[in-house]
């Protein structure tokens, strides 16, 4: 008796272990395949899911949030997904987060892949449908890539003429890689060049202590700078300046009312420049003058010589003569 | 004349009929058990003996052939996926080859081996012997006490042997595994249960009852249909082992194309 409930505890114990090994898989499982947490559903329509199965897993971030739930002929050629999303993921996905399908390895299963967003977007409701993006289809991969190939070919051919030229001499490339001249001279640029480049930096290097005495204290510029009288004296200078120059500018509008009037006959000066029968009446004014000066020279000559006035022109000549002895 | 008439007896040919009326006399057999296990009295201290001798005895057997059977398989698939660079897919390769086939199968083999001989052989002795006659004679239901007893036993003693071995050849595969990947044991059962879904549990759970029910039946009917005499128990036994493996296999191969049809609908 003691035997057979011996064995029947045992069989109890096998039992429960054995339930207990079920039990565990199932909640393990359940808990990846996120069976027993609280979820909302998202949708979103592709043209072509590549193969994208009920299961599959929904990434956001890099982290699975949920499964395929549901995947439905859509309009006329289109595939609805539908996706069980796990609730507390829902304040990160945004009403206009993005849906696209991606491998989660090189050959691995096909998922979704949710991802962008904004934040000034709400964040997604029961049902709402994403924007869905096409994967990159593989066709049109290999076909830009066969372009590259032939992209590829055709360089290497333009290469290999090139390389081909050059080492034949043609063209500058080809001259300054055979043509000894050419290296010399192609030597003595660089030796220039070196040369240039060292007086570049001692142009530097002047420039820089240039500047750095600039900013020495008392020197101008440092007192432009720093110095406050020597601004407000500048300051004064330029006001005394602007004063100076309105001055010159009203004397310059003076000058040409002045340049108006004398181009007008109602003047002295105006009548002497422009009338020209004034003119013609002041030049024989002149004449007369002329011929009148003459006849009075003659006239003096003659009373120096009169025995009157004699006297006094000798005595006159002998003080000079005297002065310039001296 | 005489050739003629004994030719008349049978419908297409001798061995080919004698299977349809043997193939009848299982299902009357199974018929009867379905009608027995209802009714009382209810041998629940023998079922629970038969648990101890077909669950629990066979569980050492059972344990370390599922894990040889994990560690050897995941060895042998390494290479393959070396090739390619996917050597991180072995959980995932072991958990479906595991759970949805290999525990299943390898439990139900083995048992077969074990079990299903046992109970062929103990049955036919006790008809040689006339053991179940002497019971009819003291009001005593043979079918009930022998045959559903041991039938509900292994139906469910193998899903949780099922379990122990899915489990245990998992642990092999995953020292193998740790030792030549260096795979901690969370990723490992993460990828494990990764590449698993709910079907795959369930219908290896549904698939490891049909085969415990398979097991007990043929060999309690291999038992119970036993010609007398001592050559009688080896023929049971024999035929036991042999018939059940044979219809495993069938059912595996049911089994499949039911799973996945509702795996892929």
């Amino acid at each position: 008796m003691k035997s057979e409930n011996k064995k029947s505890v045992i069989v109890g114990i096998f039992t429960l272990i054995g339930i207990v090994i079920l039990v565990a898989g199932i909640m393990t499982l359940g808990g990846q395949q996120k069976k027993f947490v609280k979820s909302f559903r998202a949708k979103a329509v592709f043209d072509d899911v590549a193969g994208l199965q009920v299961g599959n897993n929904v990434w956001f971030s890099g982290v699975k949030i949920g499964t395929v739930r549901k995947i439905n002929f859509y309009g006329d050629s289109q595939v609805e997904i539908e996706m069980n999303i796990e609730e507390k993921t829902r304040d990160f996905i945004r009403k206009d987060s993005k849906a696209t399908i991606s491998s989660d390895g090189l050959i691995g299963n096909k998922i979704i892949v949710i991802y962008g967003g904004t934040t000034q977007a709400p964040p997604i409701e029961n049902d709402d449908r994403l924007v869905s993006v096409m994967p990159l289809d593989t066709d049109k991969m290999m076909e830009t890539l066969q372009e590259n190939n032939r992209n590829l070919v055709s360089i290497t051919n333009d290469l290999k003429n090139l390389t081909g030229k050059i080492s034949e001499g043609e063209g500058i490339i080809g001259a300054v890689l055979t043509d000894s001249l050419l290296a010399d001279n192609f030597r003595n640029m660089l030796s220039n060049l070196e040369n240039t480049t060292i007086n570049s930096n001692k142009i530097t290097s002047d420039l820089s202590s240039f500047a750095s005495k600039m900013n020495q204290e008392g020197t101008l510029l440092d007192n432009l700078v720093k110095d406050t009288t020597v601004f407000k004296s500048l300051q004064a200078t330029a006001k005394s300046l602007e004063s100076t120059t309105k001055e010159a500018s009203a004397a310059a509008t003076n000058f040409n009312l002045a340049s108006e009037k004398i181009k007008e006959t109602d003047n002295a000066l105006g009548m002497l420049l422009n009338d020209e029968q004034f003119a013609q009446y002041l030049k024989g004014t002149l004449e007369n003058l002329e011929s009148g000066t003459d006849r009075l020279d003659e006239n003096l000559e003659a009373l120096q010589h009169s025995w009157l006035l004699r006297r006094y022109f000798r005595r006159q000549a002998r003080e000079q003569a005297a002065q310039e002895e001296n | 004349m005489a050739g003629n008439t004994a030719e008349r007896n049978y419908i297409i040919s001798k061995k080919i009929d004698q299977f349809f009326i043997e193939l009848a006399s299982v299902f009357r057999f199974m018929k009867r058990f379905f009608v027995e296990v209802w009714f009382p009295p209810y041998e629940f201290r023998e079922v629970l003996r038969q648990c101890y001798e077909i669950g629990v005895k066979s569980l050492p057997l059972i344990s370390l052939t599922g894990f040889i059977v994990g560690i050897v398989f995941t060895n042998q698939s390494r290479p393959s996926l070396t090739e390619f660079g996917a050597t991180s897919w072995l959980p995932a390769l072991i958990s479906i080859a595991i759970v949805r086939a290999m525990g299943p199968l390898v439990t139900a083999l083995i048992a077969a081996g074990k079990v299903g001989s046992s109970i062929g052989a103990e049955i036919a002795s006790m008809k040689v012997t006339e053991q179940i006659d002497a019971m009819e004679v003291s009001a005593t239901n043979p079918f009930k006490y022998l045959v559903v007893t041991r039938v509900l036993a292994s139906t469910f003693m193998i899903p949780l042997l099922v379990m122990y071995v899915d489990f245990v050849a998992l642990m092999g595969a995953f020292i193998n595994v740790h030792q030549n990947e260096l795979t901690s044991l969370t990723t490992f059962f993460v990828e494990v249960f990764e590449a698993l879904t709910f079907l795959d549990i369930f219908s290896s759970l549904i698939k490891s009852t049909v085969f415990g029910f398979t097991i007990g039946i043929v060999g309690c009917y291999k038992g119970y249909t036993s010609s007398k005499g001592t050559e009688g128990v080896g023929k049971a036994a024999n035929a036991a082992v042999v018939m059940a493996m044979f219809l495993i296999f069938i059912e595996e191969l049911l089994a499949l194309q039911i799973v996945n049809f509702f795996r892929f609908n």
